[in-house]
């Protein structure tokens, strides 16, 4: 209320019932993002569809470049994700936001959903070797990685994990490893994959959404 | 004890602290790099992607020297770039940047103190690494010495992946930065080495190319090990090392007019050098010995590398460099069957010595061609290289695996050479035409070639050749080829090697006809 509104009627409180706590919400949700930097991480996830749009103008059709590349991006956009859980507050808003687990979750989750939007959309003209399904399942991995790591070691190195995870796959890619668990050298339609990965986010969103990024306090 | 009763303080000379010295400075960053707690990870990934594919082949100095280049660097060198960036943006982050901004000790030497210290932490992890592979080498017993240009290549990455890294941090301070770091580097590194196998003359400089498209095996065993390639590849990295440490003295708050213009000089040579050696390895050649760079070429690398060959005790001695020792059975049992098949023969080869590289071709993919085995001398000496070759143990490739492939790959090329056919002539497998490949004049050369490749079982003709089958339209060339390959099999094999001797002079020369083929 500012020095103005002295004098005048307060709100009725039917209205105030009606159009406070959505707005509070939407606010809360705002200011949630803002601190998380969401806006940048739209722009480079942005930026890492551009990024896999032009790749996939040049890279051939197979081979273990046309996985290698893609995969570089993938882990990239899940990496970005990752930071964005570093909070800025730390305790202070641990103890204080209530809705402070929702709002992480529905943060890592709508991320991760824009990022398989935005990346598929990027490769929507081109050839891209495991198709839609396979983007899906590999940034799903790579963010549940990301999100753990966050848990770990805090969200601003939140991109070691997917990072250290894309250079283990590198010499899978070569050499054929079966493993589920490295899913990205698996064929896209490669049920156990898709499993771990499926797993490996959930698990990084259950604890994001728990525990958020761990706090760093000299960060 | 009270005012009253205190003694009158000593006046004491007033002693200004002396600035941080860089050594101290350098103990303190050391202490608290961020890449400290990296190197478990970093050792993982170097036991994941250096190791096992170094330990996972023969014990050839070339083939464990190549993935501490190539493999390492590609698992290294972007958490460097990230953690260095980290690193980099640390003031950044907590909101320092005024705060040190304003001691003693200039900036731009303050913040070399951290990149050093992460760099000495990742060198001290990479060259460790470097003396296991090395360590193990030497004990399982591979011939010659370890290659360090390789390792100087990895060295200098490993230095200048932190310093782009660092520089990066330094100057964007956020908290993407890290990851965008990492991300650069790898799609760096993943389009450079796309662009080695797309043959792109330039792309030769990036560190992925240990000896362009020489496999690990063929090159450093006959001939020195030929660093060319590799001091370009050193120089670029050295360049962007100084490029990217002169950039962060660049600003105005790095430090006083001369420290900042020694600045933009170590940016402008880093920059220099760099585009140099890009240059420089614009003119690389690939020669048979290696890749050669004319300004950096050392001509002493040309000369032969001394060795005492071992052979085998077989009636027809099989010789290979001392580095191949442990596959002599192999190789006395892949040609045994077949030179003692031609053995008696004018013109077979008395003895087989294994030689280096004869002659390369440049493929699409970066792919290279070698040339096969040559029979010549007075007596004849079957010079075999096998370079190129998979190994018993590289990959999963078994001693059988091997014999058999060595067995399908010289036999026919063996055989080839003696009748007289052009090198690298495709006889056998699938070949319907003669008119198509060789013309009328070679049809008796090969009809006989194809007759002993048979005997020896050294091609598959296909089910489909319709020259044999007898089916489909058959130039009526192709056909009195395949009548005639179908009789000289056919023989008793006193009588075909009787006949051998006596014409194959004819042969070679071109003077047999395929009407004339008993």
């Amino acid at each position: 209320m500012t020095a103005a509104e002295v004098g005048q009627p307060a709100l009725e409180p039917a209205r105030r019932g009606a159009a406070g706590p959505s707005r509070a919400g939407l606010r809360l949700v705002r200011l949630h993002a803002a601190s998380r930097h969401v806006l940048t991480c739209l722009v480079v996830l942005a930026a890492c569809a551009i990024a896999l749009r032009t790749a996939l103008h040049w890279l051939p059709r197979s081979g273990v470049y046309a996985r290698q590349i893609p995969l570089t991006i993938e882990a990239g956009a899940a990496a970005v994700i990752g930071v964005t859980t570093r909070s800025p507050f730390g305790e202070p808003e641990r103890a204080t936001g209530r809705w402070l687990p929702w709002l992480r979750l529905a943060a890592s989750v709508a991320l991760t959903g824009i990022a398989v939007g935005t990346l598929a959309a990027g490769a929507a003209a081109a050839h891209l070797a495991g198709g839609a399904a396979g983007l899906a399942r590999d940034l799903a991995g790579f963010t549940g990685i990301a999100l753990l790591t966050a848990a770990v070691l805090g969200g601003g190195l939140a991109w070691v994990g997917p990072i250290a995870y894309l250079a283990v796959t590198l010499p899978a890619l070569a050499g054929n490893w079966t493993t589920p668990w490295i899913w990205p050298a698996r064929p896209p339609h490669d049920r156990g994959a898709a499993i771990c990965a499926a797993l490996v986010f959930a698990a990084g969103v259950a604890v994001i959404t728990v525990r958020g990024a761990r706090d760093r306090s000299r960060e | 004890m009270t005012a009253a009763t205190a003694p009158p303080a000593t006046p004491r000379a007033w002693r200004v602290p002396r600035p941080a010295r860089p050594a101290r400075l350098l103990r303190i960053e050391l202490r608290r790099s961020p890449v400290l707690w990296m190197l478990p990870l970093l050792a993982v990934l170097f036991w994941l992607s250096a190791y096992r594919t170094a330990m996972s082949n023969p014990p050839f100095w070339t083939i464990r020297a190549a993935p501490l280049q190539a493999n390492a660097m590609l698992a290294f060198a972007p958490l460097l770039a990230g953690v260095c960036a980290w690193a980099g943006s640390r003031d950044g982050r907590r909101g320092l940047v005024d705060l040190v901004g304003v001691t003693a000790v200039p900036r731009w030497a303050a913040q070399l103190a951290p990149w050093a210290a992460a760099t000495i932490w990742a060198e001290a992890l990479y060259l460790a690494g470097v003396a296991v592979v090395y360590g193990v080498t030497a004990h399982q017993g591979a011939w010659g010495g370890p290659l360090w240009w390789p390792v100087a290549v990895g060295v200098a990455m490993i230095a200048a992946s932190c310093a782009l890294g660092f520089a990066a941090g330094l100057l964007l301070a956020s908290r993407f930065t890290a990851p965008l770091a990492a991300l650069v580097v790898f799609l760096a590194l993943a389009g450079g080495a796309f662009a080695i196998q797309d043959n792109v003359r330039y792309a030769q400089i990036w560190p992925l190319s240990v000896q362009g498209p020489f496999p690990a095996g063929s090159y450093g065993i006959f001939y020195p090990y030929l660093p060319d390639l590799a001091i370009a590849q050193v120089m670029f990295l050295a360049g962007l090392t100084a490029a990217a440490l002169g950039a962060i003295g660049l600003p105005a708050a790095a430090g006083g007019r001369w420290l900042r213009g020694a600045a933009a000089a170590v940016t402008v040579a880093g920059l220099a050098t760099a585009g140099t050696a890009v240059g420089l390895a614009g003119t690389a050649r690939v020669t048979a010995h290696g890749i050669v760079i004319p300004a950096l070429h050392d001509a002493a690398s040309d000369r032969p590398v001394r060795y005492t060959p071992v052979c085998s005790r077989s009636g027809i001695p099989v010789c290979l460099q001392p580095a191949y020792r442990a596959y002599l059975p192999e190789v006395t049992a892949a040609l045994g069957p077949v030179l003692s098949q031609l053995a008696g023969l004018p013109g077979a080869p008395v003895r087989v010595t294994q030689v280096a590289v004869t002659s390369v071709q440049s493929e699409r993919e970066n792919g290279i061609g070698f040339g096969g085995p040559v029979i010549s001398g007075r007596p004849p000496v079957l010079y075999l290289p096998l370079s190129g070759m998979s190994l018993p143990g590289e990959g999963n490739v078994s001693a059988a695996q091997f014999t058999s492939d060595l067995r399908q790959l010289s036999g026919p090329q063996i055989v080839n050479d003696l009748v007289g056919l052009p090198s690298g002539a495709a006889v056998g497998t699938g070949v319907t035409s003669i008119d198509a490949v060789m013309g009328a004049r070679h049809a008796a050369q090969v009809a006989v070639a194809r007759a002993l490749d048979q005997i020896m079982d050294l091609t598959q003709i296909s089910a489909g050749s319709a020259a044999r089958s007898g089916a489909g339209s058959v130039p009526p060339l192709a056909r009195q080829e395949a009548a005639a390959s179908r009789r000289f099999s056919a023989l008793p094999a006193a009588v075909r090697h009787a006949w051998l001797v006596t014409h194959l002079t004819a042969l070679r020369a071109g003077r047999i006809t395929l009407s004339e083929i008993p």
